[in-house]
């Protein structure tokens, strides 16, 4: 699971999955741009409206998964959770994706 | 043989589970269900056959063939019809009409054609990882569906171990053989990043 923060456990609901797909596909833009990422490129990437992304961006960064660097313009990085979490991800979707079901 | 396959299965489950606590997709837990039963069923037909062997096939002790049989079949019955209902759940046009022909399979009593009805739901099950093989081209996918077109196989020998003995160890280690591809699938997905 996504580590949780302080007070948001996350929930096995409809709304959680897509969450949960839209966390991944952040990361996984994050990810792709060489682990620095502007907020453009990740709101296009994870094809988002700008105050979703914004929304987002902040859950996971009290989640504790991306860090935000840069002084004038922001960047987004994975931290070292981040990155394990994405590890695990790949593995998870590797092991789903050989019996056909998808996350 | 249905030791080291039930070992298997069991390791299955657990990454079912670990998949699940993730992505929290009720797939996956349909999955993880469906290897504890079938990894469950494994390890009480072969410890029923070991307590058989190690009274040394004394006439008190046959009734344990059967026993272990018996909960061997219901639990694969109940895990594969889990499978075939994790693929129904996953196209998400599950009605109550197909959920109700699912539930008789799912608690029929032993008979003459249980044999069949695991082998229609093994190819059911094969048929869609086959589908899935043909659209990913992926490796793992071809492991899985391998593995279930195997053990559907291996079902197919138990069916004629009934009319010709020979078929008896083939079929053990045809089920063998399709738990060890799931195992290299296991093995694959677990490789350091």
């Amino acid at each position: 699971m996504i580590p949780s923060g302080q007070s948001q456990p996350l929930k096995a609901t409809a709304k959680y999955r897509s969450q949960f797909r839209i966390y991944v596909d952040i990361m996984l833009v994050i990810q792709r741009e060489n682990n620095e990422a502007k907020p453009t490129r990740i709101l296009y990437g994870a094809n988002l409206s700008h105050d979703r992304l914004i929304k987002y961006l902040d859950e996971l960064k009290t989640l504790g998964v991306i860090q935000e660097t840069g002084t004038d313009d922001k960047v987004y990085s994975l931290t070292q959770k981040g990155i394990e979490f994405m590890n695990n991800f790949r593995k998870v979707e590797s092991f789903a994706s050989a019996f056909g079901f998808r996350i | 043989m249905e030791f080291v396959a039930s070992v298997i299965a069991l390791a299955v489950a657990y990454q079912a589970m670990k998949a699940y606590k993730l992505a929290k997709e009720h797939s996956l837990l349909y999955l993880n269900l469906s290897f504890v039963l079938i990894g469950t069923g494994l390890v009480v037909d072969g410890l029923a056959n070991l307590i058989v062997v190690l009274a040394r096939v004394q006439r008190g002790f046959l009734y344990f063939f059967s026993v272990g049989y018996t909960i061997n079949f219901l639990a694969q019955l109940v895990a594969y019809g889990l499978l075939v209902f994790a693929y129904l759940h996953q196209t998400r046009n599950v009605g109550p009409a197909v959920m109700a022909a699912a539930l008789p399979v799912m608690f029929i009593e032993r008979n003459a054609f249980t044999e069949l009805i695991l082998i229609f739901l093994l190819v059911y099950v094969a048929t869609q990882t086959a589908m899935n093989y043909s659209v990913n081209k992926n490796v793992n996918a071809l492991l899985v569906f391998g593995a279930f077109a195997t053990l559907a196989i291996a079902h197919v020998f138990f069916l004629l171990f009934v009319l010709i003995p020979f078929f008896y160890p083939l079929a053990h280690v045809a089920q063998l053989f399709g738990f060890l591809l799931l195992l290299a699938m296991l093995l694959r997905v677990n490789q350091p990043v």
